[in-house]
């Protein structure tokens, strides 16, 4: 939530027509700017971010900071691409451009997008780098596109003379499949400075990372701030509760399956945990992948990831019409359903719970059509049945001790 | 001579610490872990061990708004007798200023530290030309022996304040 003015230098030179970067260096130029640009109106709205073009016919301003998104998105179309690109009088303009910002309790930062070889000597871009420091401006720089010798040197030079506490970063964005804004998503320029992260720029990542639908909670922080800013509040809140009843469950119930202690613990809890425990199920799901092969289980971690937002009251409808048709689907979804709500606190808890996954579903592999009558089965679903009732109510005790 | 401008600053100045502004105090180019507090703040001055230091160069620009309006008489820099500051500009109400910029204006008044200045010997200003100050502003361009790095150890200013409406003072007049 810091108050800043910000600069953004983007490099409009010959080496943008370059294709490496989908669908060309300068489209994905322009992605990042937008994307950057949203993040820093979000996390404050009294931010300001204003645009120059450091290549074309010399370097030129194209918006002075402003928290106009519009103007900014509209100065990006017909930016010509031609010509070289002048780092060094780019940054200075920059940092003019901040000096004379309306509110001056802004903090200045200047973003560079550094994509064709830089003709400027270690020694020149070093003092740039003293003068800003001396000014008290963070400076970003992005490093892609061309990959010259020295470049990259140059450029951690420049970060290093500029570089007060941590407030500047460098990010070298080699070609791929990704794409410069996705790459850049997950770094400190958008994440600013490890604050933990805008509501915008995490929504973003979970959109780019997991193509689940583009927000946190199902609630766009655009519309319901408020309502956004609490689900996130809760869900920090109920994290913390679940870790120490996990922690508890894990003490008392060392030896009997920790499993049935999970659901019945999710059970009592209210939607924003079935949401927090939806937001821990993904992380927790990715691990399980590798460790279970169980075809079931992985059909049934499938399902609960396609509905994260899902109530756990549909889970156990599901459960149950599952259970009448086939038991091993039964005990498979159950035992998923304990590894999800697994908490993503004590690992110790979770090496335990896979030994014993391990141990059942080896049951199950070792035995592909597992008589429903066979009574060691039938013994372990009802043990497990019967441990969910009582420790329900130890954990609405606890609950209330905690409290 | 020293026992007059000593006698002067007991006469009626104060130490205007009091009416310093510390939510627009700013400096620029200090170091980070040797701030602007470690110079200016009662208690923290009085420490020798504590100094603003500066950090890319030796130059430190410091801006000092004040609560109210002053007049300023003298000012005490300290430091030690190396790294101290030796030529200092000062420049009243003039705001935000930078290091680009700082050579532009005539300074309301330049002071050559001594080595007893450095050792609290107050330096006396041309008093005419800060009568109405709203916020000081100090350059600190160079220091004694050409370091890489200025050190201060205490900033301290003396002046009366002028007689300004004290607006929490103000009573709202009853409606009868």
């Amino acid at each position: 939530m810091v108050l800043e003015a910000t600069m953004i230098c983007i490099d409009n030179s010959e080496w943008m027509r370059n294709g490496d970067y989908s669908p060309s260096r300068f489209q994905a130029q322009a992605d990042a700017v937008n994307l950057i640009c949203g993040a820093k109106t979000q996390s404050n709205p009294e931010n300001t971010v204003g645009v120059l073009a450091m290549a074309g016919k010399g370097v030129r301003v194209l918006v002075t900071p402003t928290s106009d998104l519009g103007k900014i998105l509209a100065c990006m179309h017909g930016l010509e691409i031609g010509g070289e690109m002048n780092l060094a009088a780019g940054i200075q303009v920059a940092q003019l451009a901040l000096k004379h910002r309306q509110n001056k309790k802004q903090q200045q930062r200047i973003i560079v997008f550094a994509g064709s070889p830089i003709k400027h000597d270690k020694k020149t871009l070093e003092m740039i780098g003293r003068k800003l420091k001396k000014s008290n401006v963070a400076l970003d720089i992005v490093d892609f596109g061309e990959e010259e010798d020295g470049k990259a040197e140059k450029l951690e030079a420049l970060l290093a003379a500029v570089n007060t506490n941590d407030t500047s970063h460098i990010v070298h964005v080699p070609t791929g499949p990704n794409a410069l804004s996705d790459v850049l998503i997950s770094t400190p320029i958008f994440t600013g400075d490890g604050e933990g992260g805008s509501g915008f720029a995490a929504a973003a990542a979970a959109a780019a990372a997991g193509g689940v639908s583009g927000f946190e909670f199902g609630v766009d922080p655009n519309l319901d701030p408020e309502l956004a800013l609490a689900l996130r509040v809760s869900m920090e809140e109920e994290r913390a509760r679940q870790e120490a009843a996990a922690k508890k469950a894990a003490e008392e119930g060392s030896k009997q399956e920790k499993g049935g202690e999970q659901p019945s613990s999710s059970q009592d809890a209210t939607m924003t945990e079935s949401a927090s425990v939806a937001a821990s199920e993904a992380d927790n799901k990715r691990n399980d992948l590798t460790d279970e092969e169980n075809a079931l289980l992985r059909q049934a971690l499938a399902m609960s990831m396609d509905e994260p937002a899902s109530s756990h009251e549909l889970r156990d409808t599901d459960m149950s019409e599952a259970a009448a048709d086939d038991p091993d689907l039964a005990l498979a979804l159950q035992l998923s359903v304990q590894d999800s709500t697994k908490d993503s606190g004590s690992q110790t808890d979770m090496s335990k719970l896979l030994a014993d996954q391990s141990f059942v579903s080896s049951i199950l592999a070792s035995l592909p059509g597992v008589d429903p009558n066979d009574p060691s089965v039938k013994d372990l679903l009802a043990s497990m049945q019967s441990q969910s009732e009582p420790p329900e109510k130890k954990d609405e005790d606890k609950p209330k001790e905690e409290k | 001579m020293s026992t007059e401008s000593a006698s002067a600053i007991q006469k009626s100045q104060v130490d205007l610490v009091d009416f310093v502004d510390w939510s627009g105090v700013e400096c620029l180019n200090q170091n980070s872990s040797h701030s602007l507090p470690n110079a200016l703040k009662q208690g923290y001055r009085e420490d020798d061990g504590l100094n603003l230091e500066s950090d890319a160069d030796e130059q430190l620009l410091i801006y000092i708004p004040f609560t109210q309006v002053v007049k300023l008489y003298s000012v005490v820099v300290k430091g030690p007798e190396e790294e101290g500051p030796k030529t200092v500009k000062l420049f009243s109400n003039k705001e935000h200023m930078g290091f680009s910029n700082v050579n532009e204006f005539p300074p309301s008044d330049t002071a050559i530290l001594s080595p007893d200045n450095l050792k609290e010997k107050p330096v006396v200003l041309k008093y005419v030309k800060f009568q109405n100050v709203r916020s000081l502003t100090i350059f600190i361009e160079d220091n004694q022996s050409g370091s890489d790095i200025t050190k201060v150890q205490k900033i301290a200013l003396f002046g009366t304040t002028v007689e300004t409406t004290d607006m929490k003072g103000l009573k709202k007049i009853e409606d009868h």
